[in-house]
């Protein structure tokens, strides 16, 4: 922000206000018009009425300038431009570290966030359950590296379902994937809920996940 | 590249998952979650650096050039503001960088009269129709970077003044003295007053 | 992983060992994907499949391979992993029978 194009002499708006045969500032009546302001002098004074209608001109052409904004917008397609950005993002991949995966001595790894991705969705088959962070930390308590890990999951839940129960589902569904999906040996599992989710909303997603 | 990525999203709805979660995905390296928020947010994005910029293309490499910035950035992000909120910035500051190098700073003392000097043209043709856009589009090459950049996000983009202030990094007190100036250039430029 | 190799002959094994990893049941591809497979295809010499690096530190002694993969959803994750680990043992093993097994790493870079 050091480059300044603007002159740096005028810091506000006085240095090229303009005051009006009225008495008023060109500044405070345009403010006044943006505020919609209710004042018996902006009704009668023709100066202000004059300054004002200079900006209901430039509104109705900046309006002129929305349309065709809009419907350059609207035929823009997003596509291309959104390939062009995903490859420069599959060149800078954070994959996380590797993770074992079977028997720790085996030396088969899974990156951490190719994991975190199937747990997520494992816990997203739980209805209305959406995940969010899914740490995987080094499991076997303290400092011990046994080759398990321990995973915390932070969740949004429906409103109005039981959380205890709901969390336990979860678990269970994260759980199973670890060992039958990608057969990672899990220590723990950590459910959080972060947020919860109004039902209706919930249902949407429950229909749209099935 | 394609052909065995595209196939490579999870079984899951992401579609209507908010962007917090999507956004504290991708920080977690889930390119997925962050391919949703460049699809989510770049119409918008594409519309607010056309209005900023003037020019297809010129927009086009900012919005990548953010969105590539936001990759980078989001381990760090850590959901301070709403993903939008925090994209939209970026794309504004970018732009601004963009609108900066354009322009020699000399050019715009002399907008402001050459604007008044010009008024010759008729308010009541001038407010109509392409050959009205097409004058503002050119009054607004005259503004500085940030005059023109505070005025578009208030007059296209609605944006309160403290977005706008919290978008550029100013304060409100400096938005709302740009705005004004741009208004004023603006309206003489279209000789829509006197 | 994409090393140079220090003979062409190196990196034709190599190739060699990214030929069997891809047949595997439940291997996608090798990391990094289609262009670089498409690439390895040509095959320049010298230069490593991508996905397969093979390292020999103690100049005879056994191989040390490492390979990076891309795995199909569908299957358990770890099965495929060891399938590719067996694969490439077995397949080192009937080229050079004598020689001391090799040490294989398998890691999986992404599920589709």
């Amino acid at each position: 922000m050091t480059d300044r194009t603007d002159p740096p002499n005028t810091p506000s708006a006085q240095g090229d206000d303009e005051l009006l045969p009225c008495g008023r500032l060109l500044s405070r009546t345009w403010d006044d018009w943006e505020q919609q302001t209710d004042d018996p002098h902006l009704r009668s004074c023709p100066h202000c009425r004059q300054a004002v209608h200079g900006l209901d001109d430039l509104e109705s052409v900046v309006r002129g300038l929305q349309q065709e904004t809009d419907t350059t917008a609207a035929a823009y397609d997003t596509e291309p431009l959104t390939r062009r950005i995903m490859d420069v993002v599959r060149l800078e991949l954070r994959p996380g570290r590797p993770l074992p995966l079977g028997e720790p001595a085996e030396d088969l790894w899974i990156m951490e966030a190719v994991a975190a991705r199937a747990l997520r969705a494992a816990a997203e088959t739980v209805p209305g359950v959406r995940a969010g962070s899914c740490r995987l930390l080094d499991g076997g308590g303290d400092g011990g590296d046994d080759g398990t890990v321990e995973v915390r999951l932070d969740i949004h839940a429906p409103a109005d379902a039981p959380l205890p129960e709901l969390a336990a589902r979860v678990r269970e569904q994260v759980w199973e994937a670890a060992d039958r999906e990608l057969g990672m040996v899990i220590a723990a599992v950590d459910i959080r809920v972060t947020d919860l989710v109004p039902t209706s909303m919930a249902d949407d997603q429950e229909g749209g996940s099935a | 590249m394609a052909g065995p990525r595209t196939q490579s999203a999870p079984p899951d709805s992401r579609a209507d998952t908010d962007d917090a979660l999507l956004a504290v995905r991708a920080a977690e390296g889930d390119e997925d979650a962050f391919a949703v928020l460049v699809q989510r947010h770049a119409p918008a994005l594409i519309r607010l650096a056309t209005s900023l910029l003037g020019t297809g293309t010129e927009a086009e490499d900012a919005v990548q050039d953010a969105f590539l910035s936001a990759w980078r950035r989001l381990p760090e992000f850590q959901g301070r503001s709403a993903f939008g909120t925090w994209i939209y910035r970026i794309v504004t500051n970018r732009c601004l960088n963009v609108l900066r190098s354009r322009r020699p700073v000399a050019s715009l003392e002399a907008a402001g009269d050459v604007a008044a000097a010009e008024h010759t043209t008729s308010p009541a043709r001038i407010t109509e129709g392409r050959d009205a856009v097409r004058e503002l589009r050119e009054a607004l090459d005259l503004l500085s970077a940030e005059q023109r950049a505070c005025w578009v996000l208030r007059e296209l983009d609605g944006r309160s003044y403290e977005f706008i202030a919290d978008a550029v990094g100013i304060s409100q007190e400096a938005v709302r003295a740009r705005v004004f100036r741009a208004r004023r250039s603006l309206t003489q430029a279209l000789g829509a007053w006197r | 992983m994409t090393a140079p190799y220090e003979t062409p002959a190196h990196a034709t094994l190599a190739a060699e060992v990214a030929r069997v990893v891809e047949s595997v049941s439940g291997v996608a591809f090798l990391r990094p994907g289609l262009t670089d497979r498409l690439r390895s295809v040509v095959s320049r010499p010298g230069v490593a499949p991508a996905g397969v690096r093979m390292t020999r530190p103690d100049g005879d002694g056994p191989w040390q391979v490492e390979i990076h993969v891309v795995v199909l959803r569908r299957a358990r994750t770890v099965d495929v992993a060891r399938g590719v680990r067996d694969t490439v043992e077995r397949h080192l093993d009937t080229l050079a029978p004598a020689r001391s097994a090799p040490q294989v790493t398998v890691k999986v870079t992404g599920l589709v």
